[in-house]
């Protein structure tokens, strides 16, 4: 006798609400809707829809980035911004993690540095360029500074509020089992919340990208940031699309390997679901 | 490890309430009344159960003798001290998982001791022998994410027993398990307050678990939350039976749970 209701999910539709999809459907997607955007692209430049000298076409920037790398030295540029990017996210960590998670257990804690952490957070960070220029002159210092500005108080402010998301049952167990205050903090509220520190770090951390390319082409004669505004005084469109898909393709990495990241260290959340 | 307390013996007062009562601010100058005037004893190694319609104040009443709430006012004595604040001599478990799920199984039971100071040999023995009393050896490398709901109110309950505690305080620990693993767990904590020796305190409001578990029965009325009636099951002739089938079959079961039944009628009219 036909069960009418497999019957009806033999016959499985492409968009079927809250459906999972097959590996192989993820797969052609993903390349599908790049293909659709570079042809578009391609047809744009290929049929003179649109200036070449504005819009170079997609094979024409791809030469260019393979050009920069092999003869011109670009790697060196992007060397310097990874660099940049990595020192000042790691400072803003360091200094957002500890007062984050300090705040979210401590209401006293709070109630002292919250009222100048949000102030801050609705100046935007950018606006500092000038005197942070003023201050520490042309070196590595206002670029380090501005992406600390920009990341530094919404990344305190994340971890304090997935800090106070700890369920209060955990500390309350803790406190039945003879734990005190620092053991509580360290062995229960970090733990607890480091999983979701780490999803905070990765967003954050592409905000940071942001900062940078702002950092270097207002202020800079290294770095990516810098290069295409070079280019743009000659009008190498081409160039400034290659800095544009660099940049895209550190971004996604980067962002790959925080995933990765947080599966090696809370393996026990691949568990859930 | 194993504190000895010389003073009282099995069957001796060891918790007292005396006049509680816990009024809660609301704000705005507005406060509520939970509870109003609880006065009961618990013996040493016995199982209290505190039964009542929700919202009666079981939990306010557990939470002040773990230390996590204070009273407005009233005595709160545990073996001749006062209780102020919580401690490793009154552990809790609680109706939703608390389980570390950074640690394994063994990590989390050996949390309490970590915390405490003894010594690694000695935590990784009564942890494994507090794993086996729940039934989790198979598991104790495992991490809590890994296990079913019941089997992660054994691994709360085997972390507090390796603990030591003086009580052993449960707030519906058994509340959002189905059906037949709340029957199951029902029969391990008898087992377990055999074989442990631990005086209990817990919270519930399902009557059939009351009275399979309890050697006494708090009830509770609400509006404010007071201490209604205090009954001991005197039909298991003083026994501890662990097969809850047993229990229901024995003559003087059904007539306690129609007394109680009555009882949460007359509150729930009161509505
Ligand atoms: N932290 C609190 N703030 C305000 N009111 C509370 C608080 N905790 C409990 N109450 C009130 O006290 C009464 C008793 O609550 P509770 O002890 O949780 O009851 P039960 O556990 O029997 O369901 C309820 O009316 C509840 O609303
Ligand atoms: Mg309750």
């Amino acid at each position: 006798m036909p069960d009418p209701v497999s019957d009806k999910s033999s016959r499985r539709k492409i968009f079927a609400i809250r459906q999972p999809v097959s590996r192989f459907q993820i797969i052609v997607s993903a390349i599908g809707i790049w293909v659709v955007f570079f042809g578009i692209w391609l047809l744009a430049t290929e049929t003179g829809a649109v200036n070449q000298l504005l819009v170079p076409a997609p094979q024409k920037v791809l030469v260019t980035i393979y050009e920069l790398f092999v003869e011109r030295g670009f790697a060196s540029d992007v060397g310097i911004s990874i660099g940049r990017v990595i020192v000042a996210f790691l400072a803003a960590s360091l200094v957002a993690i500890p007062l984050g998670v300090v705040m979210g257990a401590f209401p006293a804690a709070e109630a002292i540095f919250n009222p100048f952490v949000s102030a801050w957070r609705y100046l935007p960070a950018p606006s500092f360029i000038p005197v942070l220029l003023m201050w520490f002159g042309t070196g590595e210092a206002p670029k380090l500074a501005l992406l600390f500005i920009g990341v530094v108080f919404f990344l305190i402010t994340l971890v304090m509020d997935h800090t106070k998301n700890v369920r209060n049952e955990l500390i309350e167990t803790a406190l039945t089992l003879g734990a005190g205050r620092g053991t509580i903090v360290r062995s229960v509220i970090l733990p607890a919340v480091l999983p979701n520190i780490v999803v905070a770090m990765r967003q954050m951390l592409a905000v940071t990208w942001t900062y940078l390319v702002i950092a270097e082409i207002v202020a800079s004669t290294t770095g990516i940031g810098a290069m295409m505004m070079r280019a743009r005084r000659f009008l190498h469109t081409d160039e400034i699309m290659a800095g544009i898909i660099v940049i895209g393709v550190l971004g996604l990495t980067f962002d790959l390997l925080f995933d990765r990241l947080h599966r090696w260290l809370f393996p026990y959340l691949q568990e859930k679901r | 490890m194993a504190r000895t307390n010389e003073t009282i013996a099995p069957g001796e007062t060891i918790l007292s309430l005396q006049n509680i009562s816990k009024s809660f601010d609301l704000g705005r100058g507005r406060s509520v009344e939970a509870i109003s005037g609880v006065s009961f004893d618990v013996k040493k190694n016995d199982i209290c159960v505190i039964l009542g319609p929700s919202g009666c104040g079981k939990s306010t009443v557990l939470r002040m003798i773990a230390g996590l709430e204070t009273p407005t006012s009233g005595l709160l004595d545990l073996e001749g001290r006062q209780i102020a604040g919580p401690g490793r001599d009154r552990g809790m478990v609680f109706q939703a998982y608390t389980s570390f799920d950074w640690l394994s199984v063994r990590k989390n039971v050996e949390f309490g001791m970590k915390v405490n100071q003894v010594p690694a040999s000695e935590r990784r023995e009564r942890a494994d022998h507090f794993i086996e009393l729940v039934g989790l050896t198979k598991f104790a490398d495992a991490y809590p994410t890994q296990l079913s709901g019941g089997m992660r109110q054994r691994v709360a309950i085997a972390r507090t027993l390796a603990n030591d505690p003086e009580l052993l305080l449960m707030d519906e620990p058994f509340g959002a398990l189905d059906a037949e693993t709340r029957w199951h767990m029902q029969e391990l904590l008898v087992e377990i307050a055999e074989t442990a020796n631990t005086t209990i305190v817990m919270v519930t409001h399902d009557i059939e678990e009351a009275i399979f578990l309890a050697d006494q029965i708090v009830f509770m009325s609400r509006h404010p939350g007071r201490v209604k009636e205090e009954i001991r099951p005197e039909f298991k002739l003083g026994e501890r039976i662990a097969d809850k089938e047993k229990v229901i079959s024995l003559e003087g079961y059904s007539a306690l749970e129609r007394h109680i039944m009555r009882l949460m009628r007359e509150e729930g009219s009161k509505e």
